[in-house]
């Protein structure tokens, strides 16, 4: 199997499955492992962006005025 | 930490919050936009790469969150719910806007881009270890709208081929395609970004 018949099925494969000759390919070919490797590496990092920032004032605000427009929001029960 | 666990900060559980929003008490309703904003706003942007846009986006997500709230019958997370719910209000603003989610043309064969990389018989540094989260951000800001896209929704946030393919109207081939295609585009970024650094420090 050549390296572009492997990285031709690559995005089929990555995430599990595959022939066997894809896999030995894989297993022998440094250039594709390298690649693979660098795929998966990229797919774990995206993990890493875990959300960081809260939207400004100005959308709560545009969401209770758009409630009270519509008339949707009913007054907040105490329960003194 | 399940739903019924999450304490808000006035004191009732999320669960709590949630029966009661959806009865319209308004307080709970904004107890459950602050502990779910930055989530959603976070998807927003990444999907858009725009504040103004990702801003206006999360105010419609909560809208219609307070509207449909009271269809919610437990039987995935609310985070679960609320983030579907917030996906499909990004994808309509982006299907209006018509910007290219996936391409309908796409099929098994590459294109040309996408071909054997001229560098086969060549080996470079691996990118392991050489990633911080600063310039992945920067890198999938990036990104063309459309390989953004799959690539929040797959690697970021973690949705499967199949629902993706449901979300977008599309195959899951051309899902697993374009994702492909979005990493590949990564990674030349970041490859771009190291050398980059490199040549600085010298």
């Amino acid at each position: 199997m050549t390296c572009a018949e492997f990285q031709k099925v690559l995005p089929y494969i990555i995430e599990g499955g595959g022939s066997d000759e894809e896999q030995h390919h894989l297993e022998t070919c440094p250039v594709c492992s390298d690649l693979v490797a660098d795929l998966r590496y990229i797919a774990e990092c995206a993990k890493l962006l875990v959300p960081m920032e809260d939207p400004s004032p100005r959308v709560w605000n545009g969401i209770q005025k758009a409630l009270d427009r519509e008339g949707l929001a009913k007054p907040a029960r105490r329960n003194f | 930490m399940t739903t019924a666990k999450k304490t808000l900060a006035n004191g009732i559980s999320e669960h709590e919050a949630i029966q009661r929003a959806q009865r319209g008490d308004a307080e709970s309703f904004e107890a459950l936009y602050g502990l779910h904003k930055r989530r959603v706003y976070s998807l927003c942007l990444r999907m858009t790469g725009n504040t103004a846009e990702a801003e206006d986006l999360t105010q419609e997500a909560f809208l219609q969150l307070y509207r449909k709230i009271a269809t919610f019958r437990g039987e995935s997370a609310f985070s679960t719910w609320l983030h579907r719910l917030a996906v499909n209000v990004v994808l309509m603003h982006l299907r209006k806007k018509g910007l290219p989610e996936v391409s309908l043309e796409e099929t098994m064969e590459p294109q040309q881009e996408d071909g054997p990389k001229k560098d086969l018989g060549t080996r470079d540094n691996v990118l392991a270890g050489s990633i911080d989260r600063v310039n992945l951000e920067r890198a999938v800001e990036s990104l063309p709208p459309g390989y953004r896209i799959i690539f929040v929704l797959h690697d970021v946030e973690g949705y499967e081929h199949n629902e993706i393919a449901e979300m977008l109207g599309c195959s899951i081939g051309n899902s697993k395609s374009q994702l492909h295609k979005a990493r590949m585009k990564l990674r030349d970024l970041l490859r771009q970004s190291r050398a980059e650094k490199a040549a600085n420090r010298r």
